[in-house]
C-alpha cells in the first residue's frame, strides 16, 4: 500500500513538475522559517538558562574554623535534599588565599599583609531556578560555622523579572509563528488538493477511501518537513564558522545530531499531520458535495 | 439487484424524481430512457450515493442508500462500476493505470492487478493502446477505456450513463455492443442510460422510460418499438 502511495506521489511530481515543485517549495520555505526561528527560541533558552546560572550564594564560614570535609557533605546534602541546587562548590581558606592573589597581582603591598588563615573558607552555590536563591541561603545561614551569607537579592529579582519577560515575548512569538505555518501549510495543502478536485471525485466514485486519498498529501507534508530540515541543517554546517565568533562563550548552543534528528522527527510529524489534515478536509469536502 | 420505491429527489424546489418504483434483477440488461432532464442521471446518482433521496427508498444489493454511512459507502461502492457520459479519466494516467485505478483503491496485490487488468484491457479490445495516455486516444477508445476500468473489479452491477452520449452513432453502437457481450459474458447486471432510441431499438432490452422524473413505462425484453 505505501509504495502504491510513494508511487503515485512521484507520478504526480513527474508529470506535473513546475506545480509540485513550486507549492513544495513554498512548504519547504514555510518549514525553513519555522526551523529557525524554533532553533532560535531553543537558542534563546540556553542563553537565558546559561545567564540564569550564573548567580549564587555565598556562605562564608568564620575565619578561625576550618571545616572538616563531614561538615561540608553535610551542609551538600541537607541543599541538595531540596532539589534547588545547580552547583555546589566548596572554597578552601588555600584556595580563597589563591584567588586573593590572583585577584591583586599587580599590588604586592596586599599580598603581603594577607595569609590563607586569615581568609575565610566559603561555599558557592548556584540555583536551578534563580528564584530559589532565597531559600537556599535562609537554609546556609542556618549551617553550623556559617558566619555571613550573601547574594545579589536585586540583581537577581531583575533577572528574574527580565528572563521572564522575554520567555512570555518568545512563547508568544512562537505560537504566531506556528500557528503562520500551520495556516500556509495548510492552505498550499488545500490549494493542491482543490486543483485535484476532479480526481478525488473519480476516486471516490471508484471506490476510494477518505484515509486513501489523503495518504498522498500526508506524504506530500512529511517531504515538505524533511526538505526543510535539511535545509536547515546544511544552512547551520555552513554558517557555524560565523556564528562561532559570537556565541564561542556558551558552547551549548551548537545543535547536537541527536537534537537535530529530534527536530527531523517533530517536523515530519508535524508535516504529514497538516498534509493528511489538508487532505481529510478536502475529501469531506468533496464527499458532502 | 436494484428497488426503487417511491424514490423522490427534490434539488430545492425542483423536482428531479417523483415517486419512481421499478426493480431490477441480478443478471438483467436494462436501458433507462427518456429526454434530457426526464431523471436517467439522478437515478445514477442515487444509486452510486452520489446524491441522498429526499424520501422514498432505493436498494442496491441489500444496501438501503439513504441508510449508507459515509465511512460505508467506498465499500459499497466498490460493487458498482460506473461509466461516464465524459468517460472520467484521469489525464496524468496512461490507459493501464487508468484500468488498474479500482483494484489500486481497494489495495489489491500487484500480482492480481497486472493480471485483471491484462484481462479488461483485452476484453475491450485495447491491449495494444495501453502505455498510451487519454489524451492519446480517440472518443471511442476513451469509452472502452473507461468500461475497461469499471469491469476490472468484477462490479455486480455496471453503471453506464450516456456511454455513447460523445460519440458517432456507429462507434457508440460498438460500445454498446461491448457492453452486451461484458453482460453475456460476466452475467454483470447492467443499467445504461440512453435517449438515443436507435440503439435501445437496435438491442431490444427491458426498457424503463422516464419523463419530467415519473416511470411512464416499463417495456420487458423485445417489446420496445418506439
Amino acid at each position: 500500500m505505501i509504495s502504491n502511495h510513494f508511487h503515485v506521489t512521484w507520478t504526480r511530481l513527474r508529470r506535473t513538475p513546475y506545480q509540485t515543485l513550486v507549492s513544495l517549495m513554498v512548504v519547504t520555505l514555510t518549514l525553513f522559517s519555522a526551523t529557525i526561528f524554533f532553533l532560535d527560541a531553543a537558542a534563546a533558552h540556553k542563553i537565558l538558562r546559561y545567564f540564569e546560572s550564573r548567580p549564587q550564594v555565598n556562605a562564608f564560614f568564620k575565619t578561625d574554623v576550618i571545616p572538616n570535609p563531614q561538615q561540608i557533605d553535610l551542609i551538600r546534602t541537607r541543599l541538595e535534599a531540596t532539589g534547588l541546587v545547580e552547583s555546589f562548590k566548596f572554597i578552601s581558606k588555600d584556595e580563597a588565599l589563591k584567588i586573593y592573589r590572583d585577584l591583586n597581582a599587580s599590588d604586592p603591598l596586599l599580598l603581603e599583609a594577607v595569609t590563607a588563615a586569615m581568609l575565610p573558607a566559603s561555599l558557592e552555590v548556584s540555583a536551578k531556578n534563580p528564584s530559589d536563591l532565597k531559600l537556599l541561603a535562609e537554609q546556609l545561614k542556618q549551617a553550623e560555622g556559617i558566619e555571613e551569607v550573601r547574594f545579589e537579592e536585586n540583581v537577581v529579582f531583575s533577572l528574574i523579572r527580565w528572563t521572564k519577560s522575554v520567555r512570555t515575548a518568545r512563547i508568544a512569538l512562537s505560537a504566531s509563528q506556528a500557528f503562520i505555518t500551520f495556516v500556509v501549510i495548510l492552505s498550499v495543502i488545500t490549494a493542491r488538493v482543490t486543483s485535484r478536485r476532479e480526481e478525488i471525485a473519480i476516486y471516490q466514485l471508484l471506490g476510494a477511501t477518505a484515509g486513501y486519498i489523503s495518504y498522498p498529501f500526508v506524504l506530500y507534508g512529511a517531504i515538505g518537513a524533511a526538505s526543510a530540515w535539511l535545509v536547515t541543517y546544511l544552512v547551520f554546517l555552513y554558517s557555524t564558522p560565523f556564528l562561532s565568533s559570537f556565541i564561542f562563550q556558551i558552547p551549548e548552543l551548537y545543535p547536537s545530531v541527536v537534537f537535530m534528528l529530534e527536530v527531523l522527527g517533530g517536523e515530519l510529524i508535524l508535516g504529514s499531520l497538516i498534509g493528511g489534515l489538508g487532505g481529510l478536509f478536502a475529501a469531506r469536502r468533496f464527499l458532502r458535495s | 439487484m436494484v428497488t426503487a420505491r417511491s424514490l423522490t429527489k427534490k434539488f430545492g424546489k425542483i423536482v428531479a424524481l417523483q415517486e419512481v418504483d421499478f426493480t431490477v434483477e441480478p443478471g438483467e440488461f436494462v436501458f433507462l430512457t427518456g429526454a434530457s432532464g426526464s431523471g436517467k442521471t439522478t437515478v445514477f446518482r442515487l444509486i452510486l450515493r452520489d446524491l441522498k433521496p429526499t424520501s422514498g427508498e432505493l436498494i442496491v444489493d441489500g444496501h438501503k442508500i439513504s441508510q449508507l454511512l459515509s465511512r460505508d459507502l467506498a465499500h459499497y461502492r466498490r460493487h458498482l462500476g460506473p461509466v461516464f457520459q465524459d468517460f472520467k479519466l484521469l489525464p496524468e494516467r496512461s490507459v493501464w493505470e487508468n484500468v488498474a485505478l479500482p483494484l489500486e483503491v481497494r489495495q489489491v496485490k500487484p500480482d492480481d492487478i497486472f493480471a485483471s487488468v491484462k484481462i479488461a484491457l483485452e476484453m475491450v479490445g485495447l491491449t495494444n493502446r495501453s502505455h498510451l495516455f487519454p489524451s492519446q486516444l480517440s472518443g471511442g477508445e476513451l469509452q472502452r477505456v473507461a468500461i475497461a476500468r469499471a469491469v476490472v473489479g468484477k462490479p455486480k452491477l455496471l453503471l453506464a450513463d450516456e456511454p455513447t452520449g460523445n460519440l458517432d452513432p456507429k462507434t457508440g453502437r460498438g460500445i454498446v455492443s461491448l457492453l452486451k457481450d461484458i453482460h453475456s459474458e460476466l452475467k454483470t447486471t447492467v443499467i445504461m442510460a440512453t435517449h438515443n432510441a436507435d440503439i435501445v431499438n437496435h438491442f431490444s432490452q427491458r426498457v424503463i422510460t422516464l419523463e419530467s422524473g415519473r416511470v411512464v413505462k416499463d417495456t420487458p425484453k423485445g417489446k420496445y418499438d418506439q
